[in-house]
């Protein structure tokens, strides 16, 4: 790669994608995100193990526990997956409320009043499931977002309620929090009167209709799973954390499309019916198979052609640790990072790999993704999980991993042969 | 002395951490070293002396000097080479360099 290209890469573009990196807002979001997981990924398996295809689980389970054994499962769901939206904002706020130094808590408490405040109301007066899960995640992101900023600024300001000294700290700030959750609370029930009177409308329908829906049906498509995977590899490149820097929108744009194949796998909708391709797990167990660049696979390109036994030593110690998808010692010590060798490769391989599996779910050969699970599940265990319980998925799998490690022989051969010659030089 | 290792999710620099505790050891130095994620990082901030970030999260790093300097905390990026080739060795003597410094 030209050098001078290289050079505007590092001194220009990798700034800017160090600032959305460490933009307040967006860590905020992602590292809300990163705190509802574990609810998330609980909410996951409750469905997995419900709808679990396998007629010998299911008699047994019915045989244990009788007919009703779903409900458990079902009743975990509407705790976690169904209402992602509250979840989320409640995270959210807390986060960006701390990294302002503002008390989290009653942040949180606000936003999550005021996230309620705008969700429509069935007709027997129960908040609507409908809006509390992923249709409302946009909502959620942009009313913690607004309502946090808020809370922050009042909380800073004069409208504060001030007690005399003496007063013991748990009533000053139960006082203090009082009239910015006031106005807050009395401005978002405004809007939400307004929107009824003006049309019987909630900002959950406008956002859905107008954003996030558009929105959804574009992260679904192949083109833009490629430019993700694209610019997370080019960011890894350059020795940034791409997964990292690119995950608010990742888990704002495709948290919902999982969450609505989950929810129809639920109800009884077969893995291979369900609406969406691309997803965060479509990512995380067919294309990041052992992690970024699907490095896994460039492992054992070095155990089968190379010699070098700085490669080897290498390909050794990250071995373990790629086997859960985590991949720094060889990003780093190989390195790929920075190494003109590596980046066609390192780039192609998750490119070629999103193309392949973006067809084999599409051309319904394997199942879609139905599941939520830590991305650092093991591949082949992973594909297994993610489509459902198909051995299909772990199929793709071994034929991404196979195309991989072919694709990376040439190149590791190469830098091998340079290293070897650059050896006996030295 | 305590010195806490931030990735974007603690888990990579916790491999790290243990060549670093197996380093430390050999050298008969008495060091406490943990590994967490930016988010946590807050949490961790009392009695530390050195936080080495990850390189891949490099570009958090302004913003965790700014946070833990005041506390007279040392922070610096992890050499990218040493980070690889999980050298818990050459990036405790980084770590030392930093509080001699």
């Amino acid at each position: 790669m030209n050098n001078k290209v290289m050079q505007w890469m590092e001194e220009k573009f990798m700034p800017i994608a160090g600032r959305i990196g460490s933009q307040r807002h967006l860590v905020a979001i992602r590292d809300g995100f990163i705190m509802i997981m574990p609810l998330i990924i609980v909410g996951s398996l409750a469905v997995l193990i419900n709808n679990f295809p396998s007629d010998a689980f299911q008699n047994f389970m019915i045989y244990l526990f009788g007919d009703q054994w779903k409900n458990v499962g079902g009743n975990v769901w509407n705790g976690s997956f169904a209402i992602l939206g509250l979840l989320a904002a409640a995270s959210i706020s807390y986060r960006l409320a701390k990294s302002y130094d503002v008390d989290g808590l009653p942040a949180a408490l606000v936003t999550v009043a005021s996230l309620i405040i705008l969700t429509p109301v069935t007709k027997d007066w129960g908040i609507s499931y409908e809006w509390t899960g992923a249709q409302g995640l946009f909502v959620a992101v942009i009313m913690s977002l607004v309502v946090t900023e808020l809370f922050r600024m009042l909380m800073k300001s004069k409208f504060t309620i001030t007690m005399p000294e003496g007063v013991p700290e748990g009533v000053v700030k139960s006082f203090k929090a009082l009239l910015p959750a006031m106005i807050i609370l009395i401005l978002v029930g405004f809007l939400q009167a307004l929107l009824t009177a003006l049309g019987n409308t909630s900002l959950h329908q406008i956002v859905f209709e107008s954003i996030q829906k558009p929105l959804q049906s574009l992260s679904n498509s192949l083109p833009t799973a490629i430019i993700i995977a694209f610019l997370n590899h080019l960011l890894w490149f350059f020795g940034l954390h791409g997964t990292n820097i690119i995950e608010p929108f990742m888990e704002s744009m495709y948290l919902p499309l999982i969450e609505k194949n989950q929810s129809l796998f639920a109800a009884g909708m077969s893995a291979f019916d369900v609406p969406y391709i691309v997803t965060k797990p479509f990512f995380d167990s067919y294309v990041y198979i052992g992690g970024s660049g699907a490095t896994l696979a460039l492992l054992l390109a070095i155990f089968i052609a190379v010699k070098s036994a700085q490669y080897r030593s290498i390909a050794k110690l990250s071995a373990p640790a790629g086997l859960f998808n985590i991949n720094e010692p060889v990003l780093f010590g190989l390195p790929i990072v920075l190494n003109p060798v590596m980046l066609i490769p390192f780039i192609l391989v998750p490119i070629v790999l999103t193309i392949t599996s973006y067809f084999a779910l599409s051309l319904g050969i394997v199942p879609k993704t139905v599941a939520m699970i830590p991305w650092s599940t093991p591949p082949f265990i992973s594909g297994y999980l993610v489509s459902g319980g198909s051995w299909m998925g772990v199929l793709l799998q071994i034929v991404n991993f196979a195309i991989a490690t072919l694709l990376y022989l040439p190149f590791i051969k190469t830098a091998d042969l340079a290293q070897m010659k650059q050896n006996k030089v030295a | 002395m305590k010195i806490i290792l931030v990735c974007s999710a603690g888990m990579s620099t916790s491999m790290l951490v243990q060549k670093m505790r197996k380093a430390a050891q050999e050298k008969g130095l008495s060091a406490t070293i943990d590994a967490t994620s930016e988010a946590e990082l807050g949490n961790h901030l009392d009695h530390t002396n050195v936080i080495l970030i990850g390189p891949q999260v490099r570009y958090l790093a302004p913003k965790i000097k700014s946070k833990a300097e005041p506390h007279g905390i040392k922070v610096d990026i992890i050499n990218s080479m040493y980070y690889g080739t999980m050298n818990g060795d050459k990036v405790l003597e980084q770590a030392q360099g930093l509080l001699e410094g």
